[in-house]
C-alpha cells in the first residue's frame, strides 16, 4: 500500500519531471510530440482542478449551513445564487449544455450586471483603504522610508498629466526612476525568484519537497 | 495634532470620492504626453503593418472582471489601432472571465471597421492551463484551440490560414491583469519562438515588467489607465482612459497632500517629544 | 429604530427614488438593459456600503457575487474545455458544416483519467489516488519550468545587465543598473554576514529596493484609483447620465 500511496506518486513526479526537462534540449520531432502531449494533458487536468475548487467551495458553505454556524444564512445565499447562475449556464440561451456557448442570454446578462459590477466594486474599495492607510501609517521614520516616500511621490505625480503640468522635470524623473533604479531592483528580485523556483523544482522532482502530496496517512 | 492623525477614516473616503467625482463632472483637460514604452507599442504595430501585413496578430486576454476599468480602455485602443490598419486579429483568453468581457468588445470594434468574422478576425475562447496553453500554442494553434467559441473547426477559419504556431503571428499582444506576461508568455512562448511580443498590464504589474523592456523580451508596454490614455492620445481617439486622467491627477494630489500632512504632524509631534 | 437602520432605510429609499425618476424621464429604459444597469448599480452601492460600516447588505451582495462567480467559471470551463474539448473529441461533435477537428480520443484517455482521479480527493477511502494526478501536474510543471526560467530569466536578464559601458548618460545608467542588480543580490544573500564591504553593498541594495517599492506603491495607488474612477464613471454616466 505504501508503494501506491507514496512511491508511485514520487515515481510519477520524477519520470514526468525529468522527461519534461530533458525534451527541452532535444529538437527531434518525437521529443516535441511528447512535449505537446504533456502540455495538452496538463491543460485538461487543470480543467478538472476547477471542478475540485468548486466542490471545495460548495462543501465549505454546506458545512456552515448544516451545522448552523454563525452567518449560515449567507452561505444559503451562495447556494441560491450559484443555483440560479447554473440554471443559466445549463439553459445556454435555449441551446442546452451540449452546444457551443452562446454570447447572449441570461448567463451573459448576469455576468455583466452582477459579476463584473461586483468584482470591479470589491477591488475599487481598496482605493479608499489604501488612501486612509497611507495617511495614517506612511511615515519617513528612517532614510530608507524617506527614499520610498520620495520615489512614490515622484511616480504618483509623474505618471499622470498633472506632473507634466507642474514641471517637465517630473515625468522625466519618473521615467528615469522606473527605467534605472526600479528596473535594477526588480531584475535583482527576478534573478533571486528564478533561482528559488529552479531550486524548488529540482527538490520536487527529486522527491525532497513533498508538500504537494498533502497530509493524511502515508 | 494627534486628533488630526486619528480623524475618522470616512472623512478621508469623502475626500477621495470628491477627488474622483468632481473632475468627472467638470470639463477640464490636461495634456497627455505619451511615454517611450507606450510609443514603442504604437511604432511596432505601425512597423508590422508595413513590413508584415499578411500574417495575423494574436491578442491574448488575461484579465478578469475586477480590472475592467483599467484593461477595457487599453483593449479598445489597441484593437481599434489594429483594425484601423486592416490587421487580421485572432483573440484567445487565458483567464476564464475574459471571455465575456473581451468577445463583445472585439465584435463591436470589428463591426465598426467592417471586419468579417472568420476572414478578418476570430475569437477562439478560453483554455485552462495557464503556461501549458502558451506552450501548446508554440507547437500548434489547432492542437490548442481545435474550435472557436461557436464550435467552428480552426481549419474552417481563413484568418488562421498559415498560422500553425506562435512563430506564424506577426505580433503577440497580451492584456495581463496578473503575471501572465512575466511567467507564462515570456518563458514558455517568447523565449523559444522569439516572436515580437508586447503587452498591456494593470498598473500594479507595470514596475515588475521594466526588466523585460530593457532586455527586449518585451517590445513595449501599456501600464494601467495612464498607459491606455497615452495610447488613445497617440491614435487620436480619446476614450474613457483619457477622461479618467483628470480624476486620477486630482486624487493623486489629494493623497500626496494627505501623506505630507501626516508626515508633517509626525515630525512636529516627535520634535515636541510626543508620540503619534 | 437605531441610527444605522435609519441610514439603511434612507439609502434604500434614495436608490429606489433615483431609479424611479430616471425611468420616468426616460434616462433609463425599463427593458433588460435598463434593469441590468439598476441591478449593477444596486450591487455596486451595496458593496460600497461597507465604507460606512460592515453590514448585512454588504454581506448579502458579497455572497451573491461568490455564488455567481463560481457558476460562471464552471460554465466557461465546461463550454471551453470539459465539453468543448474532451466530450466533443470523444463523440466527434462539431458545429454544423464543420470539417471535424478536436483531438484523437485515445490521446485524451490518460489526462481524462488523471482528471477524474483528482476528484477522488473528496473520498476518505480513495483520496490517495488523487496524489497521482497532483504528482503529474507538479512534476511536469517543475520539469517545464527549470530550463525555461534558466534561459529567459537567468540568462535573458544577465546578458543586458552586462552590456558594454560607455562614457555617456546611457553608459552611466547601465553602470547604475549593474550596481543595482549586484547590490540587491548581495542583500538577499544571507549565507554571509552583512558586515564591512558586504554590509555597505547590502545597504546600497536596500536603497535600490526602497526606490522600487516606492514606485510599486505609487503604481498600486494609481491602479486602485483607476478601478474607483471606473465605478464612479459608471454610476455618474451609465446610471445617472450626468457626465
Amino acid at each position: 500500500m505504501l508503494f501506491l500511496t507514496r512511491t508511485l506518486p514520487f515515481l510519477f513526479c520524477f519520470v514526468f519531471g525529468v522527461t519534461s526537462w530533458i525534451i527541452y534540449y532535444v529538437p527531434h520531432e518525437y521529443a516535441q510530440t511528447i512535449e505537446r502531449e504533456f502540455a495538452l494533458w496538463l491543460r485538461l487536468v487543470f480543467a478538472f482542478a476547477y471542478v475540485l475548487g468548486l466542490v471545495s467551495l460548495l462543501s465549505l458553505h454546506w458545512a456552515k449551513i448544516r451545522q448552523r454556524q454563525a452567518g449560515w444564512a449567507y452561505s444559503l445565499i451562495v447556494y441560491i445564487s450559484f443555483g440560479v447562475m447554473m440554471l443559466f449556464v445549463v439553459y445556454n440561451d435555449g441551446n442546452g449544455p451540449f452546444a457551443p456557448q452562446e454570447t447572449t442570454g441570461p448567463y451573459q446578462w448576469t455576468f455583466i450586471n452582477v459579476h463584473v459590477a461586483s468584482s470591479a466594486t470589491m477591488f475599487s474599495l481598496l482605493a479608499f483603504f489604501i488612501s486612509s492607510a497611507a495617511y495614517r501609517t506612511f511615515r519617513a521614520r528612517t532614510p530608507e522610508a524617506a527614499i520610498l516616500l520620495v520615489s512614490a511621490i515622484i511616480v504618483m505625480l509623474g505618471r499622470v498629466p498633472i506632473g507634466a503640468y507642474i514641471s517637465d522635470v517630473i515625468p522625466e524623473a519618473m521615467q528615469w526612476l522606473m527605467s534605472v533604479p526600479n528596473m535594477a531592483a526588480k531584475r535583482g528580485i527576478l534573478l533571486g525568484v528564478s533561482l528559488g523556483a529552479i531550486a524548488t523544482s529540482l527538490r520536487i522532482i527529486f522527491g525532497i519537497e513533498r508538500s504537494y502530496l498533502g497530509g493524511g496517512d502515508d | 495634532m494627534e486628533r488630526l492623525i486619528n480623524i475618522d477614516r470616512r472623512i478621508i473616503f469623502v475626500f477621495v470620492f470628491l477627488g474622483v467625482a468632481i473632475p468627472l463632472l467638470v470639463d477640464i483637460h490636461l495634456p497627455i504626453k505619451p511615454t517611450p514604452t507606450v510609443r514603442s507599442v504604437y511604432d511596432e504595430i505601425e512597423r508590422i503593418s508595413i513590413e508584415d501585413p499578411d500574417r495575423p496578430v494574436l491578442v491574448s486576454f488575461s484579465y478578469g472582471a475586477s480590472t475592467v476599468p483599467e484593461m477595457v480602455p487599453m483593449t479598445r485602443a489597441i484593437l481599434r489601432h489594429l483594425f484601423s490598419r486592416g490587421r487580421k486579429v485572432v483573440g484567445i483568453c487565458l483567464w476564464p472571465e475574459a471571455v465575456g468581457i473581451a468577445q463583445p468588445i472585439m465584435d463591436e470594434l470589428a463591426a465598426e471597421f467592417g471586419m468579417k468574422y472568420g476572414t478578418d478576425y476570430a475569437f477562439l475562447g478560453y483554455k485552462p492551463g495557464q503556461h501549458a496553453v502558451v506552450l501548446n500554442l508554440g507547437q500548434s494553434v489547432a492542437g490548442t484551440f481545435p474550435f472557436d467559441t461557436a464550435g467552428t473547426a480552426i481549419g474552417d477559419l481563413p484568418v488562421l490560414d498559415g498560422a500553425k504556431n506562435l512563430k506564424d503571428f506577426s505580433l503577440v499582444f497580451d492584456f495581463a491583469a496578473g503575471d501572465s506576461m512575466e511567467f507564462w508568455w515570456i518563458p514558455f512562448g517568447q523565449e523559444k519562438h522569439r516572436f515580437p511580443f508586447a503587452g498591456g498590464c494593470t498598473a500594479v504589474m507595470a514596475p515588475d515588467l521594466y526588466p523585460f523592456l530593457q532586455s527586449k523580451q518585451l517590445v513595449g508596454l501599456l501600464g494601467g489607465l495612464a498607459g491606455a490614455a497615452e495610447y488613445e492620445t497617440i491614435i487620436g481617439v480619446p476614450g474613457s482612459a483619457t477622461a479618467g486622467m483628470e480624476p486620477q491627477s486630482v486624487t493623486h494630489l489629494i493623497i500626496i497632500l494627505f501623506i505630507l500632512l501626516g508626515n508633517t504632524v509626525y515630525f512636529i509631534t516627535r520634535r515636541r517629544g510626543g508620540t503619534v | 429604530m437605531t441610527r444605522d437602520r435609519y441610514v439603511f432605510v434612507g439609502f434604500l429609499a434614495l436608490f429606489l427614488s433615483a431609479n424611479a425618476i430616471l425611468v420616468a424621464n426616460s434616462s433609463l429604459a425599463l427593458d433588460w438593459d435598463g434593469i441590468g444597469v439598476m441591478v449593477a448599480v444596486g450591487c455596486t452601492l451595496a458593496l460600497y456600503s461597507f465604507l460606512y460600516k460592515d453590514n448585512a447588505l454588504f454581506k448579502v451582495a458579497e455572497h451573491v457575487y461568490v455564488g455567481v462567480a463560481a457558476a460562471y467559471v464552471f460554465g466557461i470551463t465546461w463550454y471551453n474545455s470539459l465539453y468543448g474539448e474532451i466530450i466533443v473529441s470523444y463523440f466527434d461533435i462539431g458545429a454544423e458544416g464543420s470539417t471535424g477537428g478536436g483531438h484523437n480520443p485515445w490521446v485524451l484517455l490518460f489526462p481524462t483519467l488523471l482528471g477524474l482521479l483528482m476528484l477522488t480527493r473528496f473520498s476518505r477511502k480513495f483520496s490517495w489516488l488523487s496524489r497521482i494526478s497532483f504528482a503529474f501536474v507538479v512534476g511536469v510543471g517543475a520539469g517545464l519550468t527549470i530550463p525555461r526560467f534558466m534561459s529567459s530569466f537567468l540568462l535573458g536578464q544577465l546578458e543586458p545587465s552586462l552590456a558594454p559601458l560607455s562614457l555617456s548618460w546611457e553608459g552611466l545608467n547601465l553602470f547604475l543598473v549593474l550596481v543595482g542588480v549586484i547590490t540587491v543580490l548581495v542583500y538577499f544573500f544571507f549565507s554571509v554576514e552583512h558586515k564591512g564591504a558586504v554590509g555597505h553593498a547590502s545597504r546600497l541594495g536596500i536603497w535600490f529596493l526602497m526606490v522600487s517599492f516606492g514606485a510599486s506603491f505609487g503604481y498600486t495607488i494609481m491602479a486602485r484609483l483607476s478601478l474607483l474612477i471606473g465605478r464612479i464613471s459608471f454610476l455618474l454616466d451609465d446610471w445617472l447620465h450626468v457626465m
